[in-house]
């Protein structure tokens, strides 16, 4: 009992000296306003990085690609140390890879029964780039900026061309699902839905960043920086995640469905059939 | 352009995509699916050949039920024919009974008919004998009552008065 008075004390003692020493320590001198801040947010044209001296992309495109990568090793280890040993009975790593795997597969089959090999996979790999990568910015992994300032790498998805890439990406896998099923006719069928890959865009978009803009606000202001930020990460982070993985992988498996479906024969065209 | 949309990065994205999408095809989508796929496969087959079991066990159920129903039928008319041999060899004793019956009875009958004959005759024989030697014993002693004596001869010597 003793001992636990103390390790409290010890403990509240560690939390007030730490919080002196950032008051005593305070900012570095530049200090943006909160309008600079929710526009470097939206454009990330202040924090561009260098990738591999080649090119400067903005962090989103950063975070991208270090998302994919994670996702690729994780599953490269997966398929070599995990998935040999699949058993039958699964145990529970097997069972959350079947149940994410059997979900979007079930997803792709329940909405496109006649054509829907690639559309899992596309949809497979989509919702994992979303979840994951709308998790990553809770890692906060910093970058170095062309102007040597450290930056903390957002979402990928929180860059607007990280969600137009997405938005139309789905919309010219739904295009190719139409033209495979009905050859090049399929392309008027999927461009009467032409608003598609705007607004899966702007709402990955919108959702994704209005998440970091508030995020933002409640890490500007100090007096917002105790508890508030565990709540705030656990709205617009976790159910972000869940909610726009869902919505994309949906939308897309909904929409592919529809214009793959094979053309239903008329009575006439049946008639014509069968006097040829 | 608005909103800072690059064209390179929306490509650089594309291709971000493109290797993700075919990474986790072929390192994890595939292979978890044709696990699953080779489990359904395997449980499918067990539920066929339990099926299969199933279907040969009830046609061997059907085969041994017909079995039992025509050992019943047989068992029933076996009971019937030897219920019918037991009624008709009861018959045959009871007729031979009867038949030995009336023999034994015929023949007591005869028996008796012999022995009372014999009986009657031997009576008859006797009493002429007596007949005979009570003339012989009234014709030996003269004077006498020929009617009492025969008479006292044959009630035992007693009078005749004393009756």
């Amino acid at each position: 009992m003793k001992q636990r008075k103390k390790g409290l004390v010890i403990w509240l003692l560690v939390v007030v000296l730490l919080f002196i020493s950032a008051l005593l320590a305070g900012s570095s001198g530049h200090s943006e306003s909160v309008q600079e801040a929710m526009r470097d947010a939206v454009l990330h044209d202040t924090g561009q990085i260098s990738l591999f001296g080649l090119t400067t992309v903005t962090p989103g495109m950063v975070s991208a690609l270090v998302v994919t990568v994670i996702l690729l090793i994780a599953a490269a280890l997966i398929r070599i140390f995990a998935v040999p040993r699949f058993q039958f009975q699964p145990g529970k790593l097997q069972l959350v890879l079947e149940e994410a795997v059997g979900l979007f597969d079930g997803m792709a089959k329940g909405n496109s029964p006649h054509r829907n090999r690639f559309m899992g996979a596309y949809i497979f790999a989509a919702g994992a780039f979303i979840f994951v990568g709308t998790l990553f910015e809770l890692l906060g992994l910093q970058a170095i900026t062309i102007h040597d300032h450290p930056i903390t790498l957002p979402a990928p998805l929180s860059d607007v061309n990280a969600a137009i890439a997405m938005g139309t990406l789905s919309y010219l896998v739904i295009v190719s699902g139409a033209v495979a099923a009905h050859g090049p006719k399929g392309i008027l069928k999927a461009l009467k839905e032409f608003s598609l890959p705007i607004s899966m865009s702007f709402r990955l978009f919108g959702a994704l960043l209005s998440g970091l803009l508030v995020t933002e606000l409640v890490y500007y202001y100090t007096s917002l920086s105790f508890v508030l930020p565990v709540v705030v990460g656990v709205l617009f982070t976790l159910l972000h995640a869940l909610i726009q993985t869902y919505v994309l992988t949906m939308l897309v498996a909904l929409y592919y469905g529809e214009v793959s479906e094979p053309a239903h024969k008329t009575p006439k065209a049946n008639q014509q059939a069968d006097n040829a | 352009m608005p909103l800072n949309i690059n064209l390179q990065l929306i490509l650089l994205h594309w291709m971000n995509l493109a290797i993700l999408t075919g990474g986790l095809y072929f390192l994890l989508f595939k292979p978890v699916k044709q696990f699953m796929e080779k489990r359904e496969a395997h449980y499918r087959e067990l539920e066929n050949q339990a099926n299969d079991k199933l279907a040969q066990a009830e046609q061997l159920k059907a085969g041994c039920q017909a079995k039992l129903d025509a050992a019943d039928e047989e068992i029933r008319q076996e009971r019937a024919r030897a219920q019918q041999a037991a009624a008709q060899a009861a018959q045959e004793q009871i007729t031979q009974a009867e038949e030995q019956a009336r023999h034994i009875i015929a023949k007591a009958k005869t028996e008796a008919e012999q022995s009372r004959e014999r009986a009657l005759r031997e009576s008859q024989k006797e009493m002429r004998e007596l007949a005979a030697k009570a003339a012989k014993k009234l014709a030996a002693q003269p004077g006498a009552d020929f009617f009492d004596q025969f008479l006292d001869l044959t009630e035992g010597g007693g009078s005749h008065e004393g009756r």
